[in-house]
């Protein structure tokens, strides 16, 4: 700023438009506009080493039971401790990375794969349809969302793949709700009137022309949609639904953990929980930055 | 010495883009003028030439990444600009007043209006509460509000354009100003209640003494109202001046522009004025005559920064061909 | 008669969201996995034998006669029997809906008491220290676990340092609780001035309430940031700057302005706040609402899982109602509408 103020301003701007963008500039742009969305990305990147790596990093099998070592305290051989069946916490906490973006990744595609084409269909075509989907999605909302994934997953059978389906099913309104609203403010806009005009089937409009233009939103919830995905899925598995223990997944650990808690073992339970949050924190914070930068009304805040 | 004197007055917009750029929107370059009390001056000019952000600039209201960046503002005797806000709170609302574009969304939604006036009174200039109120009656009366007893007691969303606008004004007689600025204070409202507003500022003006900038981009607003014009054009004031002595003899080819480019049916109505191409681009303004792209007269001259000119005495206008820009045909380059 | 007239429309806006409410607790166990004919006939059961209790449980009926049936008895108040307790439930429901509230009262208050606040003094000064620092705070609230914080705070405070009594429940086993007369240990306590109820229901209650609060607050705090700076950027707020209010008369707009959105969201969020308490009462063995939810799904008794999930759904109608009804009154522009 002070080297724009004290040479002649234009002179520096044009000099500056006229350079190419170096991928650095951009990199440190991003993280300026941003810090706590490039720290969330370290974070999510952390954990993707480790869930990509876990088979070289976990110094032992997370399931292999030392019967002989069982709640272990924290020590050298066995960094986060050992516990209630002799199962090495550090490698069950890696390993538990592997669920985290398993889970996370195909139930926010479903709920994207779902949830953008309702919602362009409902706000396109508008009218009845539209009426009663929003009207559903409303009807929804008075369940406390953790409650109701439970339900449905206790009463349609507890398999991760259920845990999955269901997840996704019940935050597809979110997505679609997003690009309902952006078709809404699309529908009457200069292009769409022209591409109508000019002929284009009802199918093209919506995803060559509309759905480029309204998934911005959408992609924006991605990672918040991912926080909350991972955060749901450990909850069933801490309350013994869906995973079951002794998987290494980081609810299912808590949940074993539980009950050590109040006779000191606190390693058993502190770790995953640890791992657990400092993931949906990055997811959270990235989610955040995200919105930052894809929102020109945050970024003009800055 | 003028009531306020703006002088060389400069605010950038600085920030930084996503490839971590600075990026500067020169916003207002080089802004001069002054006005004296009992005086209307009126400021035209096209969305973005930097009407508003004039005032803002004067007044103390910017906000990031909006920046004051060099010139002064003189108000009394006191300069604007290099107050703080504490002390900008004392003279804005008191000896400052202003009337904005949208008074029913201005005006707060969760206090009666009759509230609203004594709260500006009770802020600048205290005393009992009663007084207040006195006076908020008295300046609904004078604005022109009838029944103001029950009016003061209504909520603003249940005011008219016209009415809510009545109030703005009362709003800024409330501590006796000595400068009103109003910007752009019939836009949105239906013609004939333009007419009575501005019949019933040019009157209060006239009756109190105050010196007033209008800011408009009706050129007609500024024919039938105001003593003196200051056209703007990318951030600089082009041309000022008598409204008859620069409506008769355009000393910029802009301003003439513009007085051609307004017939009758487009006084009102149309948000703004745009002829002769796009508007310039802020962050990057051609070197020399910022017009020059858009002028029909441009000549190898206007490569170089023009020089401000006076025509006649207190007519001034920033080209190197002011007054006769039309006679002054070299060949393009 | 206005009044009246808004409050009546409102009531029966309700009603199409309230049969829905019903459809889908219908559906969560009419799709449910758990078949109760298999269940009640027992392994060794004859076609027949199936087809009788069928036709006893209505099962024959078409799956709309099903749902008419079913609704018809929760709107009589019967909501089935629930195997784990052997008891109506209903009774189990309303049994708790006390104990669950008084934690999710106190909870909730406290973390809008907090939140609010908070989030006033981060838009205030956006992206300034307490800005940033608060707003990292709060996306971290949005990231802990509800019930790993529980458990943790149990661990510190009850097993490290001793400050807080055993999380078993809401008063200590070793005191009586007092007659009942709203249903809250602390107030039937105090009301009755029976100190050592009071005090034991007031340490049971300290670390679950905190961690309702923080979770409460997390979202409060976003969510009052960026309505407050909307507020500050609205046309009230500018023109009344530009009328040189001073910055504390600003403030004090900016708070009555932001007032309505805030109370609207806490009333939104109310919902999933009721599934954060449902998970602390399982924690904390606070013997709830929430707590009788949870074992009821973990061990598939279905026809209380009904009653429950109904059973919060209705409470966040009501809730929406009421809040309705408050903005409705704060509001001077709502009788526009």
């Amino acid at each position: 700023m002070m080297t724009a103020d004290a040479t002649d301003p234009r002179h520096e701007t044009q000099t500056a438009a006229e350079a190419p963008p170096r991928l650095r500039d951009r990199v440190v742009g991003l993280a300026r506009l941003s810090p706590t969305g490039a720290a969330g990305l370290a974070l999510i990147v952390l954990f993707a080493l480790l869930a990509l790596f876990s088979g070289v990093l976990m110094p032992h099998d997370p399931v292999a039971s030392y019967t002989d070592r069982i709640l272990q305290p924290p020590s050298a051989e066995h960094w986060f401790g050992t516990d209630g069946n002799g199962m090495d916490v550090f490698s069950r906490v890696i390993y538990g990375a592997r669920f985290g973006f398993g889970i996370a990744i195909p139930a926010v595609l479903l709920s994207v794969v779902i949830g953008v084409p309702v919602g362009l269909i409902a706000g396109y075509r508008g009218g009845y349809l539209d009426e009663v989907l929003m009207r559903f999605f409303d009807g929804l909302r008075v369940f406390p969302s953790i409650i109701l994934a439970l339900a449905v997953v206790a009463a349609t059978g507890q398999s991760l793949f259920n845990v999955i389906l269901v997840l996704g099913l019940l935050d597809s309104p979110v997505f679609a709700r997003v690009v309902r609203a952006e078709v809404l403010s699309l529908r009457a806009s200069v292009f769409v009137e022209g591409a109508v005009a000019a002929g284009n089937p009802t199918w093209r409009i919506l995803f060559v022309h509309i759905l480029p233009n309204a998934i911005q939103g959408a992609l924006a919830q991605v990672a918040v949609r991912a926080a909350w995905a991972v955060r749901i899925s450990a909850t069933l598995a801490f309350l013994g639904v869906g995973i079951q223990a002794p998987t290494p997944e980081w609810g299912a650990m808590i949940r074993q953990g539980a009950e050590f808690m109040v006779t000191g073992q606190w390693w058993v339970g502190v770790f995953p929980g640890t791992a657990l949050i400092l993931m949906v924190f990055g997811l959270n914070l990235l989610g955040d930055g995200l919105q930052d930068v894809m929102d020109p009304r945050r970024r003009a805040a800055k | 010495m003028s009531l306020l004197s703006v002088e060389g007055l400069r605010t950038h917009f600085i920030s930084r883009d996503i490839d971590n750029r600075v990026r500067v929107a020169h916003a207002l370059n080089d802004v001069s003028f002054s006005i004296d009390r009992g005086r209307i001056l009126g400021i035209v000019g096209e969305t973005g030439a930097g009407k508003s952000l004039t005032a803002q600039s004067v007044t103390g209201l910017l906000r990031p990444p909006a920046r004051v960046v060099g010139g002064k503002a003189v108000f009394d005797g006191r300069e604007l600009t290099a107050m703080s806000d504490d002390e900008l709170n004392t003279v804005r609302g008191a000896e400052i007043a202003m009337v904005v574009q949208n008074p029913r969304t201005s005006l707060d939604p969760l206090t009666r209006v009759g509230d609203q006036l004594v709260r500006t009174h009770q802020v600048h200039s205290g005393g009992p509460v009663a007084t207040s109120r006195q006076r908020a009656l008295e300046m609904m009366e004078a604005v022109g509000i009838p029944d103001p007893r029950s009016r003061a007691r209504a909520w603003p969303h249940e005011l008219s354009g016209g009415m809510a606008q009545r109030i703005l004004i009362a709003m800024a007689l409330m501590n006796a100003p000595k400068l009103l600025i109003a910007d752009e204070p019939t836009t949105g409202l239906d013609v004939t209640v333009q007419a009575q507003i501005l019949d019933l500022l040019r009157d209060l003006v006239a009756r109190l003494d105050m010196a007033t900038l209008l800011i408009t981009h009706d050129l007609g607003v500024v024919a039938h109202f105001c003593d003196e014009i200051a056209v703007m054009f990318a951030g600089a004031i082009v041309e000022r001046g008598p409204v008859r002595e620069v409506f008769r003899n355009p000393a910029h080819p802009y301003t003439a522009g513009l007085i051609a480019a307004t017939p009758e049916r487009l006084r009102s109505g149309e948000r703004s004025v745009q002829f002769g191409g796009p508007p310039p681009d802020l962050y990057n303004l051609p070197k020399g005559c910022h017009y020059r792209p858009r002028c029909p007269f441009a000549g190898a001259a206007c490569h170089a920064a023009p020089p401000e000119l006076e025509t006649t005495p207190g007519h001034r206008a920033l080209c190197h061909f002011a007054g006769a820009f039309d006679r002054a045909q070299e060949p393009a380059e | 008669m206005r009044t009246f007239r808004f409050l009546l429309r409102r009531a029966l806006m309700v009603i199409p969201l309230l049969v829905g409410v019903v459809f889908i607790t219908f559906m969560l166990v009419r799709v449910g996995g758990l078949d109760p004919v298999g269940q009640l006939a027992g392994p060794t059961a004859t076609e027949a034998e199936f087809a009788a209790i069928r036709e006893e449980l209505g099962l024959d009926q078409s799956l709309f006669r099903q749902f008419l049936i079913y609704a018809g008895n929760v709107l009589q108040g019967d909501f089935g029997e629930s195997w784990l307790s052997n008891r109506p439930v209903l009774d189990d429901i309303l049994g708790r809906a006390v104990i669950s509230l008084e934690l999710l009262f106190w909870g909730v208050g406290l973390g809008t008491l907090v939140g609010i606040p908070v989030g006033l003094r981060a838009a205030f000064r956006p992206n300034g220290r307490f800005d940033q620092v608060s707003r990292v705070l709060s996306l971290l609230g949005f990231s802990i676990p509800t019930y790993w914080l529980g458990l943790v705070t149990i661990f510190v405070f009850f097993y490290l340092l001793g400050w807080a009594p055993p999380a078993m429940g809401r008063i200590s086993l070793l005191v009586s609780p007092p007659p009942t007369i709203t249903g809250s240990y602390l107030i039937d306590g105090l009301l009755q001035a029976n100190w050592e109820a009071a005090r034991s229901a007031f340490a049971q209650m300290v670390l679950p309430v905190l961690c309702m609060a923080v979770i409460a607050a997390a979202p409060i705090i976003k969510q009052t940031r960026a309505i407050a700076l909307d507020v500050l950027s609205s046309d009230p707020i500018r023109y009344a700057r530009a009328t040189g209010l001073p910055e504390r008369v600003v403030r004090r707009m900016v708070l009555r302005n932001s007032g309505v959105p805030i109370l609207t969201y806490v009333g939104t969020e109310i919902t999933g706040l009721v599934g954060t308490m449902s998970l602390i009462e399982y924690v904390f063995a606070w013997g709830g609402l929430g707590q009788y939810g949870l074992n009821a799904i973990s061990r598939g008794d279905f026809t209380a899982v009904q009653g429950y999930v109904l059973a919060l759904a209705l409470f966040s109608v009501i809730v929406f109602l009421v809040i309705d009804i408050l903005v409705y009154l704060m509001e001077p522009r709502s009788d526009l509408t």
